[in-house]
């Protein structure tokens, strides 16, 4: 793969609208996992699923446009802009995003860790004192329901059987699991924006919400224990894009899961700096060029 | 009091056809939220305001269905100036759907909307009633349709595979 400059440090911490990081976070997450189901087009294991994957990857990426929309507002610009014109480190998604799609059992535990914590952080957003923002909610809840019976009904289909689906499902979630807890990682300014109401719950209350619902999934088809094993401390794998600001900054470490007292609960804090401020994985780079590639071959065009 | 303007407005409005399923119009799909005619904004004529909510917000025929719903609006006498907005304050629901446009949509070959619950991944729930003989010995197949706003279904009676509008 050819390198290519992205003239990006990544986002850092410098002066962003705490506002604007939260619906850029919310953008780039539904972009970059909009696009990674995409690449399931034509090659998932059967049709059904091919449309299924296609058709909730253009639901995520129209939900992009909507955040962006949004993120427009604050930044003065354009939602193709923010889309696809930004440099590679100043895009917020989670890491779990970007990573490839691997197989369909670690695609598919990612897709069902995603959109339950998506769907935790929606709710919550619907009391958003940010009127357009819990507006947007309303919509994209009643859109993302499929996605959730999507991603339960496969959960419950590998679980069960036979017993390589059911090894690699829980191999995909361990694997995923590494990366989840990223999508709780502070956001850049949070105590102002739980401080003024636009977000109504913080990090630690949504995950936590989030794990109460998924454990109660995986407890369903006995798969609890991912929890624990795919959250123990982190082997530092993260190597970030670009050189800056950030050039300091250890590399994100979240909180672990462990079941006590009945539930499941995070030990531990969130340190350094994931997603969130721009800093991301391997699979990043490729991807955003991959992704970033018309747009910036053919800066303005119009189709 | 409606204006004869404003009535042709709505009339020019009502005949945009859905891009996707052309047998019904985006306003047949309850697709138009809001129509304001500001008969005074201008010498030249008139100036139209028209909120239109998508079905899915990530429906890619949205574009299409502004500029169409722009020049449908423009091509109406008297009207100088046409802005056409998506809206976020409304959630589209198949409710929104006219009664009348449930003929067109079973006469297309999709069924309207089921009055019964969620279409279940893989497994065999009856929820529409088939378009083509109406029986509803039916099963889901997949939520995810050839447009995010369609599932698709099959008929045990008639074994026909067909389509319906997702709730």
């Amino acid at each position: 793969m050819t390198a290519v400059s992205t003239g990006a440090a990544p986002a850092g911490e410098s002066e962003i609208d705490p506002r604007l990081a939260l619906v850029l976070a919310l953008g780039d997450d539904e972009l970059v996992i909009g696009h990674r189901h995409s690449q399931w087009t034509g090659v998932a294991p059967h049709l059904e699923e091919d449309l299924a994957l296609s058709s909730i990857a253009q639901d995520e990426i129209g939900h992009a446009v909507l955040w962006y929309s949004i993120a427009a507002g604050v930044a003065g610009t354009d939602p193709d802009t923010l889309g696809l014109g930004r440099p590679a480190g100043a895009y917020r998604h989670a890491i779990l995003l970007e990573r490839e799609n691997r197989d369909w059992a670690y695609s598919l535990a990612r897709h069902y860790l995603y959109d339950t914590a998506d769907d935790v952080r929606l709710r919550a957003l619907a009391a958003s004192d940010w009127g357009e923002v819990a507006e947007a909610t309303g919509a994209l809840l009643r859109e993302e329901r499929y996605h959730l019976m999507h991603a339960r009904a496969w959960l419950t289909r590998l679980a069960d059987g036979p017993i390589d689906a059911r090894q690699r499902l829980a191999d995909g979630l361990a694997e995923a699991l590494r990366d989840a807890l990223g999508l709780f990682e502070p956001l850049p300014g949070e105590p102002e924006l739980v401080a003024s109401g636009v977000l109504p719950a913080g990090h630690d209350e949504l995950l936590q919400r989030w794990l109460d619902g998924i454990s109660a999934d995986l407890e369903r088809v006995g798969l609890e224990r991912v929890l624990e094993s795919g959250t123990s401390p982190p082997s530092g794998e993260l190597v970030a894009t670009a050189s800056g600001e950030m050039a300091g900054a250890a590399a994100l470490v979240h909180p672990h899961v462990v079941h006590s007292g009945g539930v499941w609960a995070p030990v531990g804090e969130f340190s350094g700096r994931g997603g969130r401020y721009g800093r991301h994985g391997e699979d990043w780079l490729p991807l955003w060029e991959e992704m970033t590639a018309t747009y910036r071959e053919h800066p303005g065009a119009r189709w | 009091v409606v204006t004869a303007l404003e009535t042709a407005v709505r009339a020019a409005i009502g005949g945009v056809a859905d891009p996707e399923m052309p047998a019904v119009s985006v306003a047949d799909l309850g697709m138009v939220v809001d129509v304001r005619v500001l008969e005074a904004s201008g010498r030249d004529g008139a100036r139209v305001e028209v909120d239109l909510v998508a079905t899915f917000s990530g429906c890619p025929a949205t574009a299409m269905i502004r500029s169409d719903v722009t020049a449908a609006v423009l091509g109406v006498e008297g009207v100088a100036e046409g802005d056409v907005r998506f809206v976020r304050h409304v959630v589209w629901t198949p409710a929104r759907i006219s009664e009348r446009a449930h003929d067109k949509l079973r006469a297309f070959g999709i069924a309207p909307p089921g009055a019964t619950a969620l279409p279940v991944v893989g497994v065999g729930v009856a929820v529409v009633t088939c378009p083509l003989c109406g029986s509803s010995d039916t099963v889901t197949d997949s939520p995810f349709g050839p447009t995010p706003c369609r599932s698709t279904h099959y008929c045990r009676d008639c074994q026909n595979p067909f389509e319906a509008i997702k709730h």
